[in-house]
């Protein structure tokens, strides 16, 4: 299973469809599109991890630095994700408490909505 | 599937269950190496919880020895089977060895899904990392 990447603009929200595996080998991939987006001026990311099978720490490291770099635009950067295995990643390295994750798109939306 | 077998012990008619799998160290194999992880873990009967962590913690082993591998040279992983529990030895070609930053996810990571963890650095041209995890150790997320 490769790493499979897409994305589309919501109002001010641009949401970031990751499918298939996110590690060392396929993270520079899903890191070039977060550099991308934000270079192009998408500093509200959402990034919908639903269909990750896999996630090891280079995929957090990318997140990571997604983060810092839309910050520096005041912006944002926020997950879906409701997968254990994925969400277990998240809490060993602390970051949960960094990331705002949603069980849903919509209800990511709806919280990103009220923050306008 | 139904089909259910016992994996031998160590011990039993001096048979050592050792499977070596040798790989190019680059990081497009990992997922190879992964796969095989967890055929083996389900062989020692590994929850599927416990399958995952091992699949992580070899990956994660993986991941830190690539950034130091000679390239053009192998990693190698042998993983030593017993009744409870696997070890997974990781080792890859190295000029000068430099021990794993424990303040880095990778770490926080393996150290975290593994039952114990041993890096080894004492030789100039060779890194390994040797983990080991137990069925039924329970430990908190």
């Amino acid at each position: 299973m490769d790493l499979k990447l897409d994305h589309h603009s919501e109002d001010r929200l641009t949401i970031v469809e990751v499918e298939g595996e996110i590690d060392v080998y396929t993270a520079p991939r899903l890191r070039e599109l977060l550099i991308d987006l934000v270079n192009k001026g998408n500093f509200h990311l959402l990034v919908n991890m639903e269909k990750v099978d896999f996630l090891d720490s280079t995929g957090l490291g990318v997140l990571v630095g997604g983060l810092k770099r839309v910050r520096a635009h005041d912006g944002s950067l926020e997950l879906v994700c409701t997968q254990e295995r994925i969400l277990k990643i998240f809490r060993i390295t602390g970051l949960t408490k960094v990331f705002g994750i949603y069980a849903s798109v919509e209800e990511a939306k709806e919280a990103h909505g009220r923050d306008k | 599937m139904t089909e259910h077998t016992e994996a031998p012990t160590v011990g039993m008619g001096g048979i050592r269950d050792v499977v070596s799998i040798r790989l190019p160290a680059v990081s497009a194999y990992l997922s190879v190496l992964r796969t095989a992880t967890a055929g083996l873990a389900a062989r020692l009967d590994f929850t599927l919880d416990e399958i995952e962590d091992l699949r992580i913690a070899v990956d994660e082993a993986c991941a830190m020895l690539l950034t130091q591998a000679v390239p053009g040279t192998d990693l190698t992983a042998e993983f030593e089977l017993t009744g409870q529990e696997m070890q997974v030895r990781v080792e890859v070609s190295t000029v000068g060895s430099s021990p794993p930053k424990r303040d880095e996810f990778a770490w926080m990571v393996l150290t975290a899904l593994a039952d114990d963890v041993d890096a080894v650095t004492d030789s100039p041209d060779r890194m390994a990392i040797v983990l080991r995890k137990r069925r039924g150790a329970a430990r908190p997320a």
